[in-house]
């Protein structure tokens, strides 16, 4: 079964039960709900836009072609900023590290790719400022980026 | 009318719109990928967004701000960070789906350190450690899970640091108060 069905029924059980509990304070809940979902779902809609742009005009051929070749410091920068760029679900994340293996890229970069790729997205940064503000989503970005090259420089050091 | 223009939702979704009118315009070949991505991952996320939609309006009227403010506050000490550089670890999901989380944590009273280490120990991906492994080895998938542990911790130190800005109140006073 999808997690994410899963998840939903998870989910409705706890409204039931909190249906039972307190019909007034769910009423509330449900509210809270809609007006998540209308504040998200609009900029969901943008982030995803993007995403079909990027995966319009840059091919993943492409992009493993970069990689494949650029090595050491500047091998993991230049993933760092694929990863931070191109936006891949969690679970496309690691079948393209494989793939960037296969085409010859260092545990360096790959590191440095799947790290940014499933914790920086340019593509969404709208949510994150939307919700999160300028101050947060600029520094936990910039920190995200710096850190992570020097995790990738040691993960690269360690595998080779 | 004044007023819908400068509705968040009216503008994002115009703004959608617009670039993908573009795309069609310019070829239309690449203007069906666009749709096709927007078709296929909101039909992925769908699910996961409405669940974490429930949990969060349901965490909203549930819990009580001096809970979080307890282990994700000021003074939530060690115990507060463990919490935050492991637990998320476990959790599913896209960067997107927990951001409203977040945002709901924090207005409970959660530091900005703490939020900053849960996105990163989310990032840990234990569901996924299936692919990972296969894809990439078990060498590469062990090293990189706890490497985010160590992530996690710093990303918090940091970013409490950064802080929450000059302009923005302490939510975690005012609930200590209440508390």
């Amino acid at each position: 079964m999808r997690a994410g069905l899963v998840y939903l029924i998870i989910a409705c059980g706890l409204l039931a039960v909190s249906h039972l509990q307190d019909k007034q304070k769910t009423k509330e809940a449900v509210t809270g709900t809609l007006k998540i979902l209308y504040t998200i779902l609009p900029v969901l809609i943008f982030v995803f836009v993007l995403m079909g742009v990027i995966q319009a005009y840059v091919s993943r051929e492409t992009i493993a072609a970069i990689l494949g070749e650029k090595t050491g410091v500047m091998g993991i920068l230049y993933a760092e900023l694929v990863g931070s760029i191109a936006l891949f679900l969690p679970p496309a994340v690691f079948p393209f590290g494989g793939y960037l293996h296969d085409n010859g890229a260092a545990y360096g970069p790959i590191a440095g790719f799947v790290f940014t790729a499933i914790l920086i997205g340019v593509t969404t940064l709208p949510v994150e400022l939307k919700l999160l503000g300028k101050r947060f989503t600029i520094a936990r970005n910039i920190f995200t980026f710096i850190i992570t090259f020097f995790l990738a420089l040691f993960i690269g050091a360690v595998l080779g | 009318m004044k007023k819908i223009f400068k509705n968040d939702a009216f503008q994002f979704l115009s703004l959608s719109m617009g670039i993908t009118l573009l795309v069609f315009a310019v070829e239309a070949a690449k203007g069906r990928i666009v749709v096709r991505t927007v078709y296929f991952t909101l039909l992925d996320v769908l699910d996961i967004i409405v669940a974490v939609s429930i949990f969060i309006g349901l965490f909203q009227v549930w819990v009580k701000p001096a809970t979080i403010v307890k282990w994700l506050g000021k003074g939530s000490g060690l115990k507060g960070f463990l919490l935050v550089c492991t637990f998320p670890i476990f959790m599913g999901g896209s960067l997107f789906t927990i951001f409203p989380l977040l945002k709901t944590l924090r207005e409970k009273g959660a530091r900005v350190g703490a939020l900053a280490s849960f996105i990163t120990a989310w990032g840990g991906k234990a569901p996924l450690l299936p692919l990972e492994t296969q894809f990439l080895g078990w060498p590469f998938a062990v090293l990189r899970l706890s490497l985010v542990v160590l992530f996690a911790f710093i990303m918090g130190v940091l970013m409490d640091w950064v802080g929450d800005g000059p302009a923005k109140m302490d939510p975690n006073k005012e609930a200590r108060e209440m508390a």
